[in-house]
C-alpha cells in the first residue's frame, strides 16, 4: 500500500525534488525550443507554399521513428546527459506546431486578408497584425499536442543519464522497487495532466480573445 | 515611414483606355472615365459589368491588363501600392473589421502603422466615434461581434477616415443592411460628405442609392461605360434602353393623387416595436440585437413615438424609460393620399412616419424611399 509514509521515503531517497525540478527544466527548454522552431517553420511554409509538402512530409517521417530510437541515434552526437533527450523533444514537437501555424496562417478568413491589404498594410505588417494573431487559437492547440509528447519523452530521458522523473522509475526498475515506480509514474502522470489542463485553459482563453465568429 | 501624402487634394482621377481580361472574358473593356475632385461618382451597373473590377484599379488591388490610371496626372503604376492605399480610405460591404482588435484599435491600425504617438491616436479615433455618432467612452473598448450591423458599418467609415485621406473608395458600403437601416445611414453619410467634401467613388447596384448620394452616375454594363452624367441627365436624356430600365424612368408618369400610401409603404415588421417600459440600456442593447437604428415605442396598443439609437445613446440617465423619450411621430392610413402624407412630413422635417389600419401598425412610409419610387 502506499501510504504518505512509504510515499515521502521514496521522495527523500530518490531526490525527487531535485528530479522534478531537472524534468520541468528539460520540459521547458524543450518546449520553449519547440515553439520558436516550430512557429518559424510553420510561417516560413506558409510563406513559401511550394515547399510546404515537402517540410511536412520530412517532418512526418521524423514523426515515425520510435522515441527511444530516436534518442539512442542522438547519442552519438550529442553525448549522454540532457541533450538528446531536448533534441528529440524538438524534433517530435516542430511537426504539431509547425503543421497548426501553417493551417492556422492559411485559414485565415480571407475577407480579412483583403481588408488588411485595401486598407494599405504591406504583407509583413498584416502578416504580423492579422494573420498571426487570427492563428492563435490553433497554434496554441498545436502547442498543446507537442506539450504532452514533450512529458513522454522527458521521461525517456531517465535511460540516457539526462536526468529528471525518468532516472527515478530507470532506478526502481533496476532496483525492483515497487513503490518507487509507482510513486515516480503516478507523480509524472499528474505533472502531465496538470500541465495539460493548464495549456487547456490558455487556449480556451485564446479562442475567446482571438477566435472568429 | 510613409508619412508624406502624395496628394492633398484630389484635382482628377482619368482612367485611360483601361482593359482588364480574366482568361476570354473582359472585366473592363476600353474604359476612359474622368473622376472630378470633390465629387461623388457611383458607378453603378449590373453583377459582372466590371464597376468593382474598375474601383479596384484605383487602389491597385487589381492591375489592368492595358491603359492607365492616373491620379492628379501621376500614373498609380509608379507608386508603391502600399503607400497608394495608405491615402486613400477604403470601405467594403461586408467591413472586414478585424474581430481581434477593439473598436478603436480598428480604428487607429493604420494611424499607428504611420508611426503616430498614442495620443494623437487616441484622440483622432475618439473624434472619428463621435462623428459617426458612437460615443466613444462605450465603444472604444468594444470589439467589433458586440456591435450591430449598422454599427460595424459606422465603424469602417471612421476606419477609412482615420488618417483623413482626400479619397475615398467606397465598395456597396451600405449592401448588406436591411432598407430602412440603410436608408438612415445613407442619410447620415450624405452629411458627412457634405462636411469633410472629399472625392468619393462609390460602387453599388441600387439605383436608389446612386440617384439619392451620386453627384454624377456612371453605368456600366458588359466591362464598359454606357453613360456618365449627373442623376437628373440620366432620368431625362438615357443613352440607351438599358439606362433607362436602370433609373425606371417610366415610374415619374405614374400618377401621384391616385396613388394611396399603402401602395408605397414597407413593410412593418415586430422588430421594430419596443415597449414604453423599457429603460434606456435594456433598449440598446436590444436594438442592437435587432439590428435597427430606429424603433417604435409602445404602451400596450397605443402608439408612443419614436427613438433612435442616436438619441439613446445620447441619453445620460440611464434609468429613463423609453416613454419619456420617445418623440411623436406622424401615423397615417393606409387609405390616405400620398401626396398629404409627404407634404405632412415634409412640414415637421421627419422622414419616417407609421402606417396604422386603424389602431394595429401596417407599414412605415419612408420619405425618401417614396419619392425615389415616383421617379
Amino acid at each position: 500500500m502506499l501510504t504518505i509514509q512509504v510515499i515521502a521515503e521514496v521522495w527523500d531517497k530518490h531526490l525527487m525534488t531535485i528530479r522534478t525540478i531537472e524534468h520541468l527544466q528539460m520540459f521547458s527548454i524543450a518546449l520553449t525550443l519547440s515553439i520558436i522552431i516550430g512557429v518559424s517553420v510553420g510561417v516560413l511554409i506558409y510563406m513559401r507554399p511550394k515547399t510546404a509538402d515537402t517540410v511536412l512530409n520530412f517532418l512526418n517521417i521524423v514523426e515515425t521513428i520510435p522515441d527511444l530510437a530516436l534518442i539512442v541515434l542522438l547519442l552519438p552526437v550529442l553525448k549522454l546527459g540532457a541533450g538528446p533527450t531536448i533534441a528529440a523533444c524538438v524534433l517530435y514537437s516542430i511537426l504539431p506546431i509547425a503543421r497548426n501555424t501553417y493551417t492556422g496562417l492559411k485559414g485565415v478568413d480571407a475577407q480579412y486578408t483583403y481588408v488588411a491589404s485595401a486598407i494599405g498594410l504591406s504583407s509583413r505588417e498584416a502578416l504580423f497584425r492579422v494573420r498571426i494573431p487570427l492563428s492563435l487559437p490553433l497554434i496554441a492547440g498545436g502547442i498543446r499536442i507537442a506539450l504532452v509528447f514533450c512529458m513522454g519523452v522527458v521521461t525517456l530521458g531517465g535511460l540516457v543519464a539526462a536526468g529528471g522523473l525518468g532516472t527515478v522509475l530507470q532506478n526502481g526498475v533496476q532496483l525492483y522497487q515497487k513503490d518507487a515506480i509507482l510513486v515516480a509514474g503516478l507523480w509524472t502522470g499528474l505533472l502531465a495532466v496538470l500541465l495539460d489542463g493548464f495549456a487547456g485553459i490558455i487556449e480556451k482563453k485564446l479562442q475567446e480573445r482571438y477566435g472568429t465568429w | 515611414m510613409q508619412n508624406r501624402r502624395l496628394f492633398d487634394r484630389i484635382e482628377s482621377i482619368k482612367f485611360k483606355g483601361i482593359t482588364k481580361k480574366y482568361g476570354p472574358v473582359y472585366a473592363v473593356k476600353d474604359l476612359d472615365l474622368e473622376v472630378r475632385g470633390g465629387e461623388l461618382l457611383i458607378l453603378i451597373g449590373p453583377s459582372g459589368s466590371g464597376k468593382t473590377t474598375a474601383l479596384r484599379m484605383m487602389n491597385r488591388m487589381i492591375d489592368q491588363d492595358t491603359g492607365s490610371v492616373t491620379i492628379n496626372g501621376l500614373d498609380t503604376r509608379d507608386v508603391d501600392p502600399v503607400r497608394l492605399r495608405r491615402n486613400m480610405g477604403y470601405v467594403i460591404q461586408n467591413i472586414g473589421l478585424f474581430p481581434h482588435m477593439t473598436i478603436g484599435e480598428n480604428i487607429g491600425l493604420v494611424p499607428k502603422l504611420e508611426g503616430w504617438d498614442k495620443k494623437k491616436i487616441h484622440q483622432r479615433v475618439s473624434n472619428l466615434l463621435d462623428f459617426v455618432s458612437l460615443p466613444p467612452d462605450i465603444f472604444m473598448k468594444r470589439y467589433p461581434r458586440q456591435l450591430s450591423g449598422g454599427q460595424q458599418q459606422r465603424v469602417g467609415l471612421a476606419r477609412a477616415m482615420a488618417t483623413d485621406p482626400p479619397l475615398f473608395l467606397m465598395d456597396e458600403p451600405f449592401g448588406a443592411l436591411d432598407p430602412i437601416l440603410r436608408k438612415q445611414l445613407q442619410k447620415e453619410f450624405l452629411k458627412i460628405k457634405n462636411e469633410i467634401n472629399r472625392t468619393i467613388i462609390f460602387v453599388t447596384h441600387d439605383i436608389e442609392e446612386a440617384l439619392v448620394l451620386g453627384d454624377r452616375i456612371a453605368i456600366m454594363d458588359q466591362g464598359q461605360l454606357v453613360q456618365v452624367g449627373p442623376p437628373e441627365e440620366l432620368i431625362f436624356n438615357p443613352a440607351s434602353e438599358l439606362v433607362s430600365d436602370i433609373v425606371d424612368n417610366q415610374r415619374k408618369y405614374k400618377h401621384m393623387d391616385t396613388l394611396k400610401v399603402k401602395d408605397l409603404m414597407s413593410a412593418y415588421e415586430d422588430k421594430y416595436a419596443l415597449d414604453g417600459k423599457t429603460e434606456v440600456c435594456d433598449a440598446v442593447e436590444e436594438m442592437t440585437k435587432r439590428d435597427l437604428e430606429t424603433a417604435f415605442v409602445f404602451d400596450g396598443h397605443e402608439l408612443l413615438g419614436q427613438v433612435t439609437m442616436v438619441d439613446l445613446m445620447k441619453c445620460r440617465v440611464k434609468a429613463q424609460k423609453l416613454a419619456d423619450l420617445a418623440r411623436p411621430m406622424k401615423t397615417f392610413q393606409p387609405l390616405d393620399s400620398v401626396a398629404f402624407a409627404l407634404s405632412e412630413m415634409k412640414k415637421s422635417g421627419e422622414y419616417i412616419a407609421i402606417v396604422m389600419d386603424p389602431n394595429k401598425p401596417a407599414g412605415i412610409l419612408v420619405s425618401d424611399e417614396v419619392l425615389l419610387k415616383l421617379i
